[in-house]
């Protein structure tokens, strides 16, 4: 910590004496390399922390300056109520051209995006009011009491407050809720919606982060600049500034910082070969996404492991603690209203011309531990799919605490207090285990993200707050060794507790546990069975999946059997093993000779 | 009436480009999940490769183009090669990965040819014909049939041929793929040399139709990327007709619209996406929780 301040206080000083030993030639070049900073701390929080593919940055660079300029020069604004109105005008932009991102991601996007800043860049060559391909000259000198901002270094310091301001904010969002909210969409948008984060505003959220930075720019190089034209913006540019942000490192903001002040030095350096430049970054930034994906600012992890790694140094010697119980809920509060927690009316779902579940209807009361079992294929977790809002059923309703909820989406029911698990682990595989949590413990809506304009203090202490319930929870869980460690690091038992922790973590009342048992040893499926039984003691009802039959059969007081997307039998679980339905589905019709089903019978039931 | 006709045999062999693009784009990426975003960059090399050897070596223009299909082959199988250990892990990276390239092609194409570009002399008379009435480029003809012959081989190639069929298997599953002695690594070389040939018949024959130079590849690849999504990506008929609707808007858009046709076609594409996401053709994929 006292070395980071160091460090910054360091910088600090480099900033302030820069300009008394640079050139007027090298401090132009310093200046125009920390607007492309700024940019670039904009696409970093876009693509590197909500890995939203946003190929139109460098646009929202020239909206903010176009209209600085055309506001200056066209109406006769001054310049810092036209700055103020570019920025509104960028975010505008930003948010309609961040819109197809709530219908299509990855590739799709970067080719939407790409393709509006062509169209972008096609206006202003073009239209009249933009000045066509000549751009547009005599943008007026910000004026600032009575110092003189045409001197390019004493608009130095104006650019480094901004900056400095911009960076700060920006590393702000990425360590508070918002910013794990987006870097939990990023490493997994199904499992970060499934614990509450409202998917798509995150991603208007992203893109109007981005536009705020991206029109900052735009003013920022009106104001040094002074003239705008096309080409600054186009698609060449683009690239370069991807290029900036990779070579950097995209998750880190820092990183894109360095990566843009380097190459914007680079480019300069090498002007005369602008050319083999340009191949050199482009050489550059495959070879990053093959051997360094973190960028420049991965490396010193990647070092202090390798270095770890020779020096024979294992894995760290952290030990899972014991799972401390849950406080029991006391009796009378157990049931809230008249009828069951979960009920599931009639809910079909059809895949083209497959029925994955059939008319399927059942009730789990509150405080019940509901066993779900069937053979592979019988539509289990399509059912689980459909009760957690992920799959949109064909028919039927759904209803939670006797309300209905059919069709909300799954942040929603999150919010509703419903949680999941996944059969194939869901974590966020580049958040530690305690910021896995602290994402499922951020119970707010995301328009509550007007606080990050104004009131940053209460973001503080809501993440303050947040922080300790989600260390409650890894110390309940006996996590707390691994709080700071990846979870692919892990083992998968381990991984197996830390979703189930993700889960609770919402405080909800119906727990939906996919194949918790999956994969893990004879002591790890005593602990789970002794968590599960803790977790319907504290109030929550549990439905659980499992093929383990042991561990629903001990369990579970009902048990719900599916086959081929239809319930065939219901009951405790000595009544449903003894069904011959369930006996054929599991075993097939050769078990229905008339020596086998006491022998199974007896075998499942134990 | 007859503007409207000529406007639409322009923009029908421009969209068969576009269609040749999308194709290269739609066998790549359903073979390999690999979305080459180099790609209008290979296109731009086929096209100053073709027609260096068409005009510096006076060779026929059918041999310039087979030429450039082998120089674009061989710079698939080098970026196929490359990003080979990102296939089928992280897609955003494989994405950028291929920016790079299409930088790097970019460059090499202007340290080659110089920045300024050439025009490219129709190899059939110049004169157009009269059809009814309608005149149309006879160039533009010789494209239209050229890319339709291209399209037809390919389809039968994939659906007659043993190895179209492997290839198809590898789409579908590749470990599949393996465990019946499919040779997966083969398999995707020759897909995407295939697509890297495409794109250099493509460039071949857009050169005549359009000023070549290094920077053509953006707009080439761009628009041949909205072709291949708005087709549906992955699918070889929605890339033909992606393509088509795409030259189409484009060259209507310039009638209308003038300078603004970018503009114009990329605000529509757009609309498109967003009312459907997954193309005329595509298939939606199903999210495994």
């Amino acid at each position: 910590m006292r070395y980071r301040i160091g460090l910054v206080a360091l910088l600090a000083v480099v900033a302030w004496g820069l300009p008394y030993g640079l050139n007027l030639y090298a401090m132009h070049v310093a200046d125009v390399a920390l607007v492309f900073a700024v940019l670039a701390i904009g696409l970093g929080l876009a693509m590197g922390v909500a890995g939203q593919v946003n190929l139109a940055q460098v646009a929202f660079f020239g909206v903010g300056s176009y209209a600085v300029a055309i506001l200056t020069t066209h109406y006769g604004y001054g310049f810092w109520p036209a700055a103020l109105l570019s920025l509104v005008a960028t975010v505008v932009i930003g948010l309609l051209v961040g819109t197809p991102a709530l219908r299509v991601q990855s590739h799709y996007l970067g080719i939407v995006t790409l393709g509006l800043a062509v169209a972008f860049t096609n206006w202003v060559t073009n239209a009249a009011l933009a000045g066509g391909a000549s751009g547009i000259s005599g943008i007026p000198v910000p004026p600032l009491g009575g110092v003189d901002l045409s001197s390019d270094y004493l608009y130095w310091y104006v650019e480094v407050v901004v900056f400095a301001a911009a960076l700060a904010f920006g590393l702000f969002v990425v360590r508070t809720p918002l910013g794990r909210r987006m870097r939990a969409m990023r490493d997994d948008s199904l499992a970060a919606g499934a614990v509450g984060a409202e998917v798509p505003m995150l991603r208007m959220a992203a893109f109007g982060l981005a536009s705020v930075y991206g029109g900052l720019a735009g003013v920022l190089y009106a104001g040094l600049i002074r003239y705008v034209s096309p080409d600054t913006f186009s698609m060449t540019n683009m690239f370069l500034l991807l290029a900036m942000v990779i070579i950097g490192g995209r998750q880190s903001l820092v990183g894109c910082v360095v990566g843009a002040l380097a190459l914007s030095l680079l480019r300069e350096a090498l002007s005369d070969a602008s050319t083999y430049a340009q191949l050199g970054y482009g050489v550059v930034v495959v070879l990053a996404v093959v051997f360094a994906p973190t960028g420049l600012a991965g490396l010193p992890a990647r070092l202090r492991s390798g270095w770890r790694k020779r020096r024979g140094e294992g894995a760290s010697a952290a030990v899972l603690g014991p799972f401390r119980p849950f406080p029991a809920a006391p009796q009378a509060s157990a049931p809230v209203g008249p009828g069951p927690l979960l009920e599931v009316q009639q809910i079909s779902k059809r895949f083209r011309g497959l029925w994955a579940l059939r008319e399927v209807s059942l009730s789990v009361g509150a405080g019940e531990i509901r066993g779900i079992v069937g053979p592979n294929g019988s539509g289990k977790t399509t059912l689980f799919n459909v009760i957690s809002g992920l799959y949109r059923p064909s028919g039927g309703t759904v209803r939670l605490g006797g309300a209905p909820v059919g069709g909300r989406r799954p942040y929603q029911l999150s919010h509703a207090g419903l949680a999941r698990t996944f059969q194939n682990l869901r974590l966020f595989n580049n958040l530690t285990v305690r910021e896995n949590v602290l994402v499922a413990a951020d119970r707010s809506r995301t328009r509550g993200i007007w606080r990050y304009a104004v009131w940053q203090v209460g973001v503080v202490r809501r993440d303050r707050a947040l922080r300790a319930r989600a260390d409650a929870m890894l110390d309940q869980f006996g996590l707390s060794a691994f709080a700071d460690a990846l979870p692919r690091s892990l083992p998968y038992g381990i991984q197996r507790r830390v979703e189930i922790a993700r889960a609770m973590v919402s405080g909800p009342r119906l727990l939906l546990l996919d194949e918790p048992a999956a994969g893990l040893n004879g002591e790890e499926v005593r602990q789970l069975g002794e968590i599960v039984r803790s977790i319907r003691d504290s109030g929550v009802t549990v439905v659980i999946i499992e093929h383990n039959m042991g561990l629903v059969m001990s369990l579970c007081e009902r048990i719900t059997v599916l086959a081929s997307g239809e319930v065939i039998a219901e009951g405790g679980p000595a009544e449903v093993a003894a069904t011959p339905r369930v006996i054929e589905a599991y075993l097939g019709d050769s078990a229905m000779s008339k020596d086998v089903p006491p022998v199974i019978a007896t075998e499942v039931a134990q | 009436m007859q503007v409207f006709f000529q406007t639409l045999i322009g923009g029908l062999s421009l969209g068969a480009v576009y269609a040749l693009v999308a194709m290269g784009f739609s066998l790549v990426y359903r073979t390999m999940g690999l979305v080459n975003f180099a790609h209008g960059d290979v296109v731009m090399i086929g096209a100053y490769v073709a027609s260096t050897f068409y005009m510096s070596a006076k060779l026929p223009f059918a041999l310039a183009i087979v030429a450039a299909i082998v120089v674009t082959g061989l710079i698939g199988v080098i970026i196929e090669r490359v990003l080979r250990p990102l296939e089928n892990k992280d897609f955003d990276l494989m994405l950028i990965g291929t920016i790079g390239f299409g930088i790097v092609l970019e460059a090499v194409a202007t340290l080659i040819w110089g920045a300024t570009g050439r025009a490219v002399p129709s190899p059939v008379p110049a004169a157009p014909l009269d059809i009814f009435g309608i005149r149309v480029r006879t160039y533009n003809l010789v494209v239209l049939a050229i890319a339709a012959l291209a399209m037809v081989a390919l389809v039968l190639f994939l659906q007659r041929t043993k190895r179209g069929a492997a290839m198809q298997a590898v789409a579908m599953d590749y470990e599949a793929a393996t465990a019946v002695g499919i040779h997966v690594g083969r398999s995707n070389a020759l897909s995407f040399s295939i697509g890297a040939g495409l794109a250099a018949l493509g460039g071949g024959l857009v050169g005549p139709l359009l000023y070549v130079n290094a920077s053509m590849g953006g707009s080439l690849g761009i628009k041949g990327f909205a072709a291949a999504i708005l087709g549906g990506f992955g699918s070889i008929p929605g890339a033909i007709l992606g393509g088509l609707a795409i030259g189409v808007l484009d060259s209507f858009s310039a009638g209308h619209f003038q300078g603004y046709s970018d503009l114009v076609t990329f605000l529509v594409f757009t609309v498109i996406i967003m009312v459907r996401p997954t193309g005329v053709f595509g298939e939606r994929t199903v999210n495994r929780a």
